[in-house]
């Protein structure tokens, strides 16, 4: 018949730290529970037993290991850990330049003096020299086609003439038609945006009237 | 004068690489031993201490010196300990981890306990251990090995204290009967 005390009992026997009350307690329950008296002679021997364990020598092992810092690697010459980081930076630092250029409007001009770097806008091409450069141009062309026309008039005679004459009259005449219509369709759309803006005017005085109480 | 754990400790903390390994050998023989015990194997032993310290110098600015070093010491090697032991097991010895059974009486031991030679006595001990489910093995090995009181136990199995003293019962009355069969 077990004895629900046994198990306290039996490990409290086993505990040399137990308290000696509880030993006491345990020594008036034994005296009275045939059960629990079997099984501490039965296990009592067990740890005892169990501690003719003969510790065995610790194998030599690196005991330093855990903190011993991790040994720095092979120095690399300079030159190879460099180009890592050259090509990991040249790139980036080709785009600022780039971008630098960009927003500084730098020129390099190349003549026979040399190089030379400027930055910001052109200080050489002004209004003066454009309207100079299209003057120069005008006068070109209007030379050109007047050679041309001498050159018509000595190859055909007056008919030809005759002919370049009524041909410039009906481009002038088409012309001032394309400036006529022009006009007229700069009217129309000036009426458009009139009415548009009436439109509107009408729509907001109509939104306001519906929302106003 | 021999310094205290403590001291070492601080040393250790400190930088003092000599100061470390002179607390590891104080304590790495119980460890070891505890591992043979457990894991029935001097290459599973011997992770366990490397483990086990690796473990402990990782920690060691935590610990604040209000308990001894071996109960918190020991505190790594219960845990790193149940990790080994799981890790070794395969399929169904997992399932038994609390299982409370009489296991099968062994009977391919030979000859009686007492007359093995000390050698031999180590191997019986481990093999009669290693047929204890785990939680019983690892509350025998504290209780009988290191000598805790179960209110040291029971924390680190996280049970209450009267559960660790019936499972250590149960662990004699399994161990009786194996050493009955074996003689």
């Amino acid at each position: 018949m077990s004895c629900p005390n046994t198990p306290e009992l039996i490990a409290d026997y086993c505990d040399p730290m137990v308290s000696a009350e509880s030993l006491q307690r345990h020594r008036l329950h034994l005296e009275g529970c045939p059960s629990c008296q079997q099984e501490l002679g039965r296990l009592r021997p067990v740890p005892a037993r169990l501690l003719r364990w003969q510790n065995l020598a610790m194998p030599d092992w690196d005991r330093s290991s855990m903190i011993r810092p991790v040994p720095n690697r092979k120095s690399i010459p300079s030159r190879v850990r460099t180009i890592p980081l050259l090509a990991r930076w040249l790139p980036l630092a080709a785009s600022v330049v780039l971008t630098i250029a960009v927003l500084t409007q730098t020129r390099l001009e190349v003549n026979e003096q040399g190089w030379a770097v400027s930055f910001g806008a052109s200080s050489k091409l002004d209004v003066q020299q454009l309207d100079a450069y299209l003057a120069a141009y005008s006068r070109a062309q209007e030379a050109d086609t007047r050679e041309w026309v001498q050159s018509a008039l000595k190859t055909h005679g007056e008919t030809t003439a005759d002919s370049v004459y009524q041909w410039m009259m009906y481009m002038e005449q088409q012309r001032e038609l394309d400036v006529k219509r022009m006009e007229a369709g700069f009217e129309q759309l000036l009426d458009r945006d009139f009415q548009t803006v009436d439109s509107v005017r009408q729509l907001a005085s109509y939104v306001m009237y519906q929302v106003a109480p | 004068m021999e310094q205290t754990d403590n001291q070492l400790i601080d040393a250790a903390l400190a930088g003092s690489v000599s100061a470390w390994e002179m607390l590891v050998r104080r304590h790495e023989h119980r460890v070891y031993n505890l591992g043979l015990r457990l894991l029935h194997n001097p290459d599973d032993a011997l992770d366990l201490v490397q483990d086990v310290f690796l473990g402990v110098y990782r920690n060691l600015y935590r610990f604040r010196g209000e308990s001894q070093f071996s109960t918190w010491l020991f505190r790594i090697v219960h845990n790193k300990a149940v990790d080994l032991i799981r890790r070794r097991q395969t399929g169904p010895e997992l399932e038994n981890w609390f299982e409370e059974d009489i296991p099968e009486p062994v009977h391919d031991l030979p000859g009686p306990l007492e007359a093995c030679l000390e050698s031999e006595m180590n191997e019986k001990i481990s093999q009669f251990l290693l047929r204890l489910p785990p939680a019983q093995r690892l509350i025998v090995e504290l209780k009988v090995f290191q000598a805790m009181t179960f209110e040291e136990i029971a924390p680190l199995q996280d049970i209450p204290v009267n559960t660790a003293k019936t499972r250590f019962y149960t662990a004699l009355k399994n161990l009786k009967i194996m050493m009955e069969a074996q003689s």
